[in-house]
């Protein structure tokens, strides 16, 4: 009768939204799961290297950055790999930072985090600080390398 | 008269879930950091009082601004830094090499030269990590034993010591 009435049936126009929740609580767990907080978020342009090893969780972080205006000196940032960063002016201070963290734990790990671009003196005294503070590794951060490199 | 009892509903509300969930979501996605958590790892020596290493004892290796190096006193591309260490640990396979690097240099320069000593241990073995490389005496030659990094103070102080000024 309703086709004689010329009324055509519409077509549900539903989009299926029943597995969106599970596919939401697979995002979340995958989230969850790979979560964690960087200590250090200065931005920089790391070294590319073929050989990576990962660093350990909770190893202390000493990042060296260049500045924005090239008269101005190099940012120096310290963590102990638990708390965010804080900047330091001088070596004395990371010589500081560094031996109150190998009192607390003599095996403590050290990750250099440095632009590529940085001079190699400012690393030169990182290290020089480090190994005054009786610092036993050190990691220097680098991205992959690859072929195109 | 039947009196009908009306069911208390047992269903926990589960409309809003969805919502919730996706809130959680932007904010791992927004805070959780794909930070760089790889690099070069090296140990430093455990006590000051390192034994003295002659120059003729090592191989030594120099960065120079701009990223050339030097390799006991001799200009050389980094692709001959490898089969260079290579020669001279046949002969003496404790041979330490040390790496140093000018001032002036990038930290890009000095980790590049870096790398390329790590790589030993991969171009001597083959892919199923057999060593390609014997020394004199016959020992599978596998890799770079000691890659000595010193800090400028350690320099001066060592030619101190030489009294080379």
């Amino acid at each position: 009768m309703g086709l004689i009435r010329g009324r055509e049936r519409k077509p549900a126009g539903q989009i299926f939204t029943a597995s969106m929740a599970d596919i939401v609580f697979l995002l979340l767990v995958f989230f969850i799961v790979t979560y964690k907080v960087e200590v250090d978020r200065t931005k920089m342009d790391l070294p590319d290297t073929w050989i990576r090893s990962k660093v350990p969780e909770k190893a202390a972080v000493i990042s060296i950055a260049p500045p924005d205006d090239i008269t101005a000196p190099l940012t120096v940032r310290v963590s102990t790999g638990e708390e965010m960063s804080l900047p330091v002016s001088t070596t004395e201070e990371v010589v500081t930072f560094a031996s109150t963290e190998v009192a607390r734990d003599p095996n403590k790990e050290f990750i250099i985090k440095a632009d590529e671009q940085v001079p190699y003196e400012h690393v030169d005294a990182v290290l020089d600080a480090l190994k005054q503070s009786k610092v036993k590794n050190i990691y220097l951060l680098s991205e992959q390398k690859t072929v195109k490199d | 008269m039947r009196i009908k009892k009306k069911e208390v509903q047992s269903e926990i509300f589960t409309g809003s879930m969805a919502d919730i969930s996706f809130l959680l979501i932007i904010f791992f996605m927004i805070t959780s950091a794909f930070s760089a958590d790889r690099g070069l790892d090296f140990a430093l020596p455990e006590d000051t009082d390192t034994p003295e290493i002659k120059q003729e004892d090592s191989i030594d290796v120099h960065v120079l601004r701009g990223g050339a190096i030097e390799i006991d006193g001799n200009g050389t591309p980094l692709e001959g830094l490898l089969p260079y260490v290579l020669d001279k640990l046949k002969q003496n396979p404790e041979k330490p090499v040390i790496l140093r690097t000018d001032p002036d240099a990038t930290y890009g320069d000095m980790i590049r030269a870096f790398d390329t000593l790590r790589t030993a241990r991969i171009e001597w073995t083959d892919a199923d990590g057999q060593p390609l490389h014997m020394d004199v005496h016959g020992k599978p030659l596998t890799d770079i034993q000691t890659i000595s990094i010193p800090t400028r103070r350690e320099i001066e102080n060592l030619w101190s010591m030489l009294g080379i000024q």
